[in-house]
């Protein structure tokens, strides 16, 4: 088992060597809670590229951390090693400043409560005109209203949170998040308290979004409906990414789907539980190079024996 | 952000944090006014008990020689102003113009003996007529017969004395005590002096108008006929003094013994507790600059006059200081205590308005809000609700008489900065970082080393303080002033450090209690202690609001009782009994009937007294009759204690410390008899003063020497009041005292009144902030407490054992405060006590603190009821946990 320890001296170890270019870099990223005695890893040197104007979903069990990996992308949390890196600033070396204006200008975000995202007592425009406000910028009334328009909730303008629908509130979060104009949008679950209707909606005005605003997208979500419709999915599991699909439209127009397990740098590969549980791999499989793939096999009988 | 908009959002915690503050601001911006009022209106008291001789202000110099005189009365006007233009500041201000109050100048004569009466009337054969030029007397007596004095004239002869030619006659007014005690009627023509004589003819008599008019008592001598006895004879002198004209004054020279006396009259009103420290440095200063202004000491004495300036105002103001020092002490400490009480309850709202906004702020810090941003925000919303509450008290404040105050002033601005400190100094580190996810239902924060660290320096200091405040005692100097600053810090810091030890100590018995809770069924109990046992963050200010509350409430009835204890004392040793009849002549056999035959009466001791000469030599004492053991009888379960009576052969005595050498005396009390002294007794209060010799005998005494027994008064027990007393008793110059009137008297004194208004104030106040408190501190755990409940109602908890457990789990820790709370209160005595002398608000010297357990404990006890109801009611009240948890949510 990989101690702390391990992880860090990795960590630090190694220098950042790929990725350049993308928009959102994260590599061997770590983030370990210590709270008093108890310490949970919930990044353990996940790597992650995202290329600027991408859409994707981030998919996982509960608790894999991809929560985490959201609130350090957002840069409200620093992670505990590793590399993260968006819109070429660094997330860890940021100082309070830069932080502030990395949060500012760089990343927008959208929480899966519907009710954490806006404040009950504004209405939707003046929510959306708050980050604005904030950030020092001249009140764009216009461009909450163009927002809320482009998002399909102009109607929603002069309503409070309280009289709008879950979809409509999430919408207008996600105007909210694309108040300042940000390279980056994030959102955690945000059809997660939805049904599939509107969860359909509120996805449409991300997917819109980042189409028409060149927006980098991530989204994390559990909704296979979501997950179906981007381009690439990336899972996680026990905080690091595990495997990734990517799907592209035949020229039928079927969605062809396939699903890729992640080499890291290191060239460390996760098998899919299911596949090793079917050829009862245990423990240690036969490798062999072969000249456009590499085969894995149960470790034989008979090698079991010399053990 | 929009302020407004959060202050109207969160109205409800704004507006319990706004009346705190409105009721902070007006108890402790009122309270400073109202002490200040009580503590003028104890100057006032305390100048107006002493005579105007004591509190004016009397320039005095006498003429040494011929240069010296000062012959017309424009001079003395002249030098008036002179002396007023250099009284110092204070004093300038307090004292009343000329011609008005006891404001004069007068020159007057000592000592001139009569040597013969010309006109052939006959006197006493010791006489003393003085002559006084009080030009202000002119209009405060009425000539009854004759004419008012006017100018000199010379007489070429006197009959009988050869000897003595062109001697000047100066023409004078005697009152009419004079004229009826001295027989001088108008007319008399008396030989004055002995080496320089002069003729006085009194040419009129006079009656003065009012003879309370305080002006009189710089003048006593113009308005009576005193008698006095000459030491080592048996005969008496008479003494008296006559007025003379403006041009009389002329005519008064260096060769009597002559005075001149410029006398400032104080306004008493005037007089503010605040300046008369400065008053008493004045009147020193003032002192040496009349001694400047005749020249400097090193003048001649006979050619220029001296000024000396004759008052007893510094003294005076001096024993007031030393009483008002510990009032301020004790009033002082309340402050503080209330002080810190309301700031700690005033935090909590702002704890409850920053956790109700913490949402919303943690929202616009994640958007894009620097930290500065959100602070701000912060602590303007609670500078909103602060602000306008705490000038709005200040202003109500004016409301309550009395002047404005240093301390008053700086309520409003210390409450709203301390206040809006602790917003920002929570806002900030709350929100340094936008997530703040700390997982408190997982593990409870460990304190840091450093934290512990700090505690236990508090801690240590706090005992220090209190240890050196116990063996140092309070600076007790009266001049030093305004009060003790280490007084009232040591309180403080005992208290804050009883509330870490408190806050350190309380779940180490709770983990027992818990153990036992565990063993026996039924979950809720022990649900709710271990729930006790751990709720630590939110805890603290509760802990420090109740235990001060209650200490100083403690120590307010432990101060009230001891000064109720020895106010009663003094009561009962100024009347002696219940009740006293008192009469110099004897008091007749029916009103002793009268008296004992009224309702209420329940029995009636007799006792003679009197003053005699003891052997030769002018030894006095004051001899009483009176049957000791009917007298212990009658004030048994009163502080008053008598002794054994004396036993013995003939007329045995107890005699007091002065009188030990006699074994026997002989005295001349109704008759000549020989008392024997059979032991020591030192004083019978009321009966007898301290100091004075005493002898006490038998109430047969007299009869026993061959006489019968005399009865001059009359001591009471039973339930009877003095006006009923006085009615039965009937007769006008007879003094009846009673225990209540007297209580009356030590308790009514602005000082006590103030200081037991305070505490009463300061008790129910500080009652209603714990109360407070406890409700506010649940109310921020609320939305947690509903968490817990509704995860705990899906396994079936139900309504009332919800309710149940929120009390339980406050009620502990209220408790143990509770107790720590008592036991600080009643430390707190102990600690001050040398420093603390209460003996001017209770007539008598306060020995020690009675530690009366049933106040306390009332209090302590009331105090945890009230604040375990509050919990109950808010859990009663509160919303109602009737939601279970919903599948997905999280707790
Ligand atoms: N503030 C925190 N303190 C301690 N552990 C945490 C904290 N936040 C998350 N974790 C732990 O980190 C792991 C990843 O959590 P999270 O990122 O929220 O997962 P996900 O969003 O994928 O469900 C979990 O095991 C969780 O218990
Ligand atoms: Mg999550």
């Amino acid at each position: 088992m990989t101690t702390l320890s391990d992880l860090e001296a990795q960590a630090t170890r190694r220098a950042p060597a790929f990725g350049e270019h993308a928009h959102i870099l994260c590599d061997n990223l770590v983030r370990i809670y210590k709270t008093e005695g108890v310490e949970v890893v919930a990044l353990q040197g996940l790597d992650l590229l995202i290329e600027k104007g991408e859409l994707i979903a981030i998919v996982g069990a509960s608790g894999s951390g991809k929560s985490t990996l959201l609130n350090v992308l957002s840069g409200l949390d620093v992670p505990t090693a590793g590399l993260a890196r968006v819109a070429g600033m660094d997330l860890l070396s940021m100082t309070a400043k830069d932080r502030l204006r990395y949060r500012r200008s760089v990343v927008g975000f959208i929480w899966q409560q519907t009710a954490r995202n806006l404040l009950p007592y504004l209405t939707a425009r003046e929510n959306v005109m708050l980050p604005m406000k904030l950030a020092g910028k001249k009140a764009g009334r216009d461009r909450a209203d163009e927002l809320l328009d482009l998002l399909g909730v102009a109607d929603c303008a002069p309503r409070r949170p309280g009289q709008m629908s879950g979809g409509e509130q999430q919408r207008v979060a996600i105007a909210v998040a694309l108040a300042n104009s940000p390279e980056v949008i994030l959102a955690d679950e945000p059809t997660g308290e939805l049904d599939s209707d509107t969860s359909e909606e509120v996805f449409g005005a991300l997917r819109r979004a980042n189409r028409e605003l060149g927006v980098t997208a991530v989204i994390v979500t559990h909704d296979p409906l979501v997950s179906e419709q981007v381009d690439r999915t990336v899972g996680i599991r026990d905080g690091r990414t595990s495997s990734e699909t990517l799907r592209r439209t035949s020229e039928d127009g079927d969605v062809i789907a396939e699903e890729y397990a992640v080499l890291d740098r290191v060239g460390r590969l996760q098998l899919p539980r299911d596949f090793t549980n079917a050829l009862a791999m245990e423990r240690r499989v036969r490798l062999e190079l072969e000249r456009d793939h590499i085969g894995v096999w149960p470790a034989g009988a008979g090698e079991e024996n010399g053990d | 952000m929009n302020v407004w908009q959060l202050v109207k959002v969160h109205r409800a915690a704004a507006l319990v944090l706004a009346l705190l503050a409105l009721s902070a601001s007006l108890l402790l911006a009122a309270l400073p006014r109202g002490f200040e009022t009580a503590y003028d209106e104890a100057v006032h008291g305390m100048l107006r008990d002493v005579s105007a001789q004591q509190t004016d202000l009397d320039v005095t110099a006498r003429p040494l020689s011929a240069e010296a005189l000062i012959g017309n009365p424009a001079d003395f006007e002249t030098r008036y102003a002179e002396f007023a233009k250099h009284l110092p500041r204070d004093l300038r201000e307090a004292v009343v113009p000329l011609g008005q109050g006891t404001s004069h100048f007068s020159a007057k004569t000592t000592g001139t003996p009569v040597d013969t009466r010309l006109d052939g009337s006959k006197g006493a054969s010791h006489e003393y007529v003085d002559f006084a030029w009080v030009p202000a007397a002119a209009d405060r007596v009425t000539w009854v017969e004759g004419t008012p004095p006017g100018p000199s004239s010379t007489l070429a002869r006197v009959p009988g004395h050869p000897e003595l030619r062109n001697l000047k006659v100066i023409e004078i007014g005697l009152v009419t005590e004079a004229r009826d005690k001295m027989k001088i009627d108008a007319g008399a023509v008396l030989l004055l002096g002995n080496s320089y004589p002069v003729v006085a003819r009194v040419t009129g008599i006079y009656e003065v108008d009012d003879p309370a008019d305080r002006f009189w008592e710089h003048n006593y001598e113009v308005t009576r006929a005193i008698i006095r006895p000459i030491p080592g004879d048996t005969e008496s002198e008479w003494l008296t003094t006559g007025l003379v004209s403006d041009e009389g004054l002329a005519s008064l020279d260096e060769r009597r013994e002559l005075s001149y006396s410029w006398v400032y009259g104080l306004d008493r009103d005037a007089v503010s507790a605040a300046d008369s420290g400065a008053m008493i440095a004045q009147v020193d200063d003032y002192s040496r600059i009349l001694t400047d202004l005749a020249g400097g000491p090193y003048s001649s004495m006979f050619t220029t006059l001296r000024y000396e300036l004759v008052t007893g105002l510094d003294l005076v103001l001096t024993d007031f200081l030393s009483v008002l020092r510990t009032a301020e002490t004790l009033l002082y400490l309340l402050l503080g205590g209330l002080a810190v009480v309301s700031i700690g309850v005033l935090a909590l709202a702002v704890q409850l308005l920053t956790e109700r906004m913490r949402t919303a702020l943690s929202l616009v810090r994640a958007r894009g809000a620097s930290l500065g941003q959100v602070v701000r925000t912060g602590a303007a919303v609670i500078a909103l609700a602060v602000l306008p509450a705490t000038l709005l008290g200040y202003g109500l404040s004016y409301l309550v008489p009395g002047p404005a105050t240093l301390v008053g002033h700086l309520v409003p601005v210390v409450l709203t900065l301390t206040t809006v400190l602790f917003a920002v100094g929570r806002l900030a580190l709350a929100h340094r970082r936008p997530l703040k996810d700390t997982r408190a239902d997982v593990v409870s924060a460990r304190s840091s080393p450093r934290r512990v660290a700090l505690e236990v320096l508090v801690v240590l200091l706090g005992l220090g303080g209190a240890y050196l405040l116990r063996s140092r005692g309070v600076a007790s100097d009266a001049q030093e002033l305004g009060a003790d600053p280490f007084l009232m810090l040591a309180p403080a810091g005992l208290a804050l450090a009883a509330g870490i030890l408190t806050l350190r100590l309380y779940p180490l018995p709770l983990r027992l209690f818990t153990r036992i809770a565990g063993r026996r069924p039924g979950a809720v109990p022990f649900l709710g202690l271990t729930l006790a046992a751990r709720s630590r963050g939110g805890a603290a200010l509760p802990v420090l609001i109740l235990l001060p509350a209650l200490a100083v409430s403690v120590f307010g009835a432990l101060v009230s009782g001891a000064i109720g204890d020895t106010q009663s004392r003094a009561a009962w040793q100024d009347v002696g009994a219940s009740a006293r009849v008192e009469r110099s002549a004897e008091i007749p056999e029916d009103v002793v009937a009268r008296v004992e035959a009224l309702p209420g009466v329940n029995s009636v001791v007799r006792a003679g007294k009197g003053n005699v000469q003891v052997g030769i030599g002018g030894l006095r004492a004051t001899v009483l009759s009176i049957d000791l053991k009917d007298y212990r009888e009658l004030v048994a379960g009163s502080p008053l204690t008598v002794p054994d009576p004396p036993r013995g052969l003939g007329i045995p005595a107890l005699m007091s410390k002065t009188l030990t050498p006699y074994k026997e005396l002989e005295i001349g009390w109704h008759t000549r008899m020989k008392v024997r002294n059979m032991g020591r007794l030192d004083e019978l209060p009321g009966l007898s003063f301290p100091g004075e010799n005493l002898i006490v005998m038998p109430f047969d005494g007299p009869k026993r020497a061959g006489l019968r027994t005399y009865t001059n008064i009359l001591l009471i027990d039973g339930d009877v009041d003095r006006a009923t007393l006085e009615r039965t008793v009937g007769l006008n110059d007879a003094e009846i005292e009673t225990y209540a009137t007297s209580l009356v008297d030590v308790r009514d004194t602005p000082l006590t009144g103030a200081i037991t208004l305070a505490f009463t104030i300061a008790t129910v106040a500080m009652g209603v902030y714990a109360l407070i408190a406890v409700i506010v501190a649940l109310v921020i755990g609320a939305a947690d407490r509903t968490k817990a409940l509704s995860f705990l109602r899906t396994l079936g908890l139900s309504q009332q054992q919800a309710r149940t457990l929120t009390v339980l789990e406050v009620a502990p820790l209220i408790v143990l405060t509770a107790v720590a709370g008592l036991a600080l209160g009643l430390v707190l005595p102990l600690v001050l006590g040398p420093g603390l002398d209460l003996s001017a608000f209770a007539g008598l010297a306060v020995t020690d603190f009675p530690l009366t357990f049933t106040t306390p404990a009332l209090l302590a006890a009331g105090l945890t009821a009230v604040s375990i109801l509050g919990a109950f009611a808010h859990a009663t009240a509160g919303r109602r946990v009737t939601t279970a948890l919903r599948v997905g949510e999280s707790s």
